[in-house]
């Protein structure tokens, strides 16, 4: 069961759905072997299928001035963000075709599989029982080693998937660069005191000019040595 | 026209529920086979749930926004074009069969004496018959439940699975798998077993799971080093037996080895510091008070609790403090707060076949002292400026430490400091 990863770049979101339903009904049809999209968006706000339109700060009609586009997509989890800077993965694989089909197992997968890019990263995560999600696990670099009970937890990335017989789809978003100022116009996941961050706010100066490409290689070896066959 | 029922299929082992978040059809809709119904949420997972059969949709069952517990049924369907469902054994229930591309081979395969076979609601087989089922690719919903309120059971599992002729065909779920060009792959991290007869597979309870994966964690995170010293004890027992009489009489209880070697151990600590601390991301944090966790084996598992400032306990302080933790940690009733915040362990396994062993840090610590038995050994003793050998009882002590926050001379020097301290045996009682 081998995995194949494909970058992508820059994709509008209408058409990175479109590809992944190419990408689900091939699967499906067994003409395509399972993949992982590795790519961008231009910003949007994406509603799951969880989602409550409360966790909109701003209206449609709003966000459309700000050129943010807004999309209900069939995924599961409320509402989130993707914007440049924020590596979004596509995860097409066959849940069937590896033991018995578990969609929980499915999230706690690329949960585990997202700390260990992030591991080779230097950046020290965590998943936290009953939140579907990375979080950082360490003390932003100013507090030097120390983390106060009142810290909010720092949400790394997000995950929300979709499955059409035993094909899972969507995956997750990692905010490796992004302008975390985009999160400001909803409540990211319907979740209120969680923080926002990304790997360069976590790594601070320690963060490397190429963080972007090392992200992106870390993701992709670490998403084949765990749904890789 | 027969009317199908469609399921709540099972998702994934720890899946009990999912919300109903979209009906994609109508109430009179003409479906075709795989054709998606309805939109199901549970956690971030949003699953579609395909139509098992061609048929006119009867009867939408739940609303949208409302959650359903595995195996409820959500919509019945009229069977179009003719096909004979000879038992509700081709629902949704099953979705490996909703890809296969002969369904009615799957169906009239079912095992011959069930000719009726019901669809299996989460609460009609224990979970262990379920796990038992999945392992042993046995179809659930074809066993004789012989359990109470009619619950399918391991043994009925297994019995099925004895039972079934050469001659018929395997469960469905075995069946597909050729047909789709690949066996189902063991899951990442369980080992590749198939149960023989005899075989007892006990579900861990949430104890033992949760002492599983500190064990793991534990040692992936910190690395960990043994020590071992050899000490008289004799001392101590001379201290012991001087006073075991008395002290059963006033305490009701034993006094045992174990409060002596705790005292010892933490007079040890404020000498060596080092073994009473935590490792943080680029710091280690020295911790000023000293609270000692005793592990204790109940019989649902291990547990530590702990007792605090027991550097400030005379001995008999200490006796008691244990004996009563240690009780009510096998009567389970231990306060959560009394688990926590432990700075360092001791840990008595157990008199026998117990020489010495290294234990396994409790994290975040950095530090976990063993005892091993009390065993009689001659030994050279200086006596009057001439080697002797003596008779002494002996007791090793292991320490186990970690070494990103701890090198081997504090190690060393606290071992070697607990040992002088039980040697020279003198206690505040």
């Amino acid at each position: 069961m081998a995995l194949v990863v494909e970058e992508l770049g820059r994709v509008a979101y209408e058409e990175a759905l479109q590809l992944q339903e190419r990408a689900l009904e091939a699967r499906l049809r067994g003409e395509m072997s399972d993949r992982l999209f590795l790519l961008e968006h231009p910003p949007v706000v994406t509603l799951g299928r969880s989602a409550h339109v409360e966790n909109l700060k701003l209206a449609p009609q709003e966000l459309a001035r700000r050129g943010i586009e807004v999309h209900d997509v069939r995924r599961g989890g409320d509402v989130t963000w993707h914007g440049p800077g924020q590596l979004v993965g596509y995860l097409v694989i066959d849940l069937a075709e590896r033991g018995a089909p578990d969609v929980g197992a499915h999230l706690r997968g690329i949960e585990t599989a997202l700390c260990d890019a992030l591991r080779e990263l230097g950046v020290r995560s965590r998943t936290l029982p009953g939140w579907t999600g990375v979080f950082a696990d360490a003390p932003l670099p100013a507090q030097r080693g120390v983390s106060r009970p009142e810290d909010p937890p720092r949400k790394l990335a997000s995950i929300g998937v979709g499955v059409r017989r035993w094909v899972s789809w969507h995956g997750f978003a990692l905010n490796v660069d992004p302008d975390l100022a985009g999160f400001d116009v909803i409540v990211p996941c319907g979740l209120h005191g969680v923080e926002m961050s990304s790997l360069a706010r976590e790594l601070g100066e320690t963060a490397p000019f190429d963080l972007a490409e090392r992200a992106r290689k870390a993701v992709r070896i670490a998403f084949e040595a765990r749904f890789g066959g | 026209m027969a009317s199908i029922q469609v399921e709540l299929p099972a998702l994934g082992e720890s899946v009990v529920e999912g919300t109903v978040s979209k009906w994609l059809v109508q109430e009179g809709d003409r479906v075709e086979r795989d054709q998606a119904l309805v939109e199901i949420t549970t956690d971030k997972v949003d699953a579609e749930i395909p139509s098992p059969e061609a048929g006119v949709v009867e009867k939408l069952l739940v609303a949208e926004g409302d959650t359903v517990a595995v195996g409820a049924v959500l919509v019945t369907l009229s069977a179009g074009s003719g096909a004979e469902v000879a038992a509700p054994a081709a629902t949704a229930a099953e979705p490996q069969t909703v890809r296969d591309t002969a369904p009615a081979a799957a169906v009239s395969a079912q095992p011959a004496p069930k000719a009726e076979a019901r669809p299996v609601a989460q609460s009609a087989a224990t979970p262990l018959a379920r796990r038992v089922a999945e392992q042993g690719g046995v179809e659930l919903r074809a066993v004789e439940p012989t359990g109470a309120a009619g619950k399918i059971t391991q043994a009925d599992v297994l019995r099925h699975a004895a039972g079934a002729a050469p001659a018929q065909a395997p469960p469905a779920a075995a069946q597909t798998a050729p047909a789709r060009g690949s066996a189902p792959r063991a899951r990442p991290g369980f080992l590749d077993y198939t149960l023989q007869p005899g075989d007892e597979v006990i579900p861990m309870s949430p104890l033992r799971k949760l002492v599983a994966e500190h064990m793991v964690l534990s040692k992936r995170v910190s690395p960990h080093v043994g020590t071992v010293a050899e000490i008289d004890l004799g001392g101590v027992i001379g201290v012991r037996d001087a006073h075991k009489k008395d002290f059963r009489a006033t305490h009701g209880f034993a006094l045992t080895f174990l409060p002596f070697i705790v005292h010892a151990a933490v007079r040890a600590l404020r000498e060596f510091p080092a073994l009473n601390a935590s490792v943080l991301e680029d710091a280690i944090v020295y911790k000023k008070d000293i609270h000692v966790g005793i592990a204790v084996e109940t019989e649902k598992g291990l547990v530590v609790p702990v007792v605090r400032h027991a550097d400030r306990l005379s001995l008999t302080g200490l006796a008691e403090a244990v004996e009563d933790l240690a009780s009510r940690a096998r009567s389970k009733r231990l306060s959560p707060d009394e688990l926590k915040g432990g700075t360092f362990t001791v840990s008595n396994p157990g008199r026998h076949g117990n020489l010495y062993g290294f234990a396994i840090i409790n994290q975040p610590q950095v530090g976990i002292l063993r005892m091993g038995e009390i065993v009689k050994r001659p030994v050279v003793r200086e006596l009057d400026g001439q080697d002797a050998i003596v008779i002494r009882p002996l007791m090793h002590l292991a320490l186990s430490y970690d070494h990103r926050a701890v090198d081997g001379a504090p190690a060393n020097g606290f071992l070697f400091r607990v040992r002088e301290l039980l040697e020279v045996a003198e206690f505040d009682l």
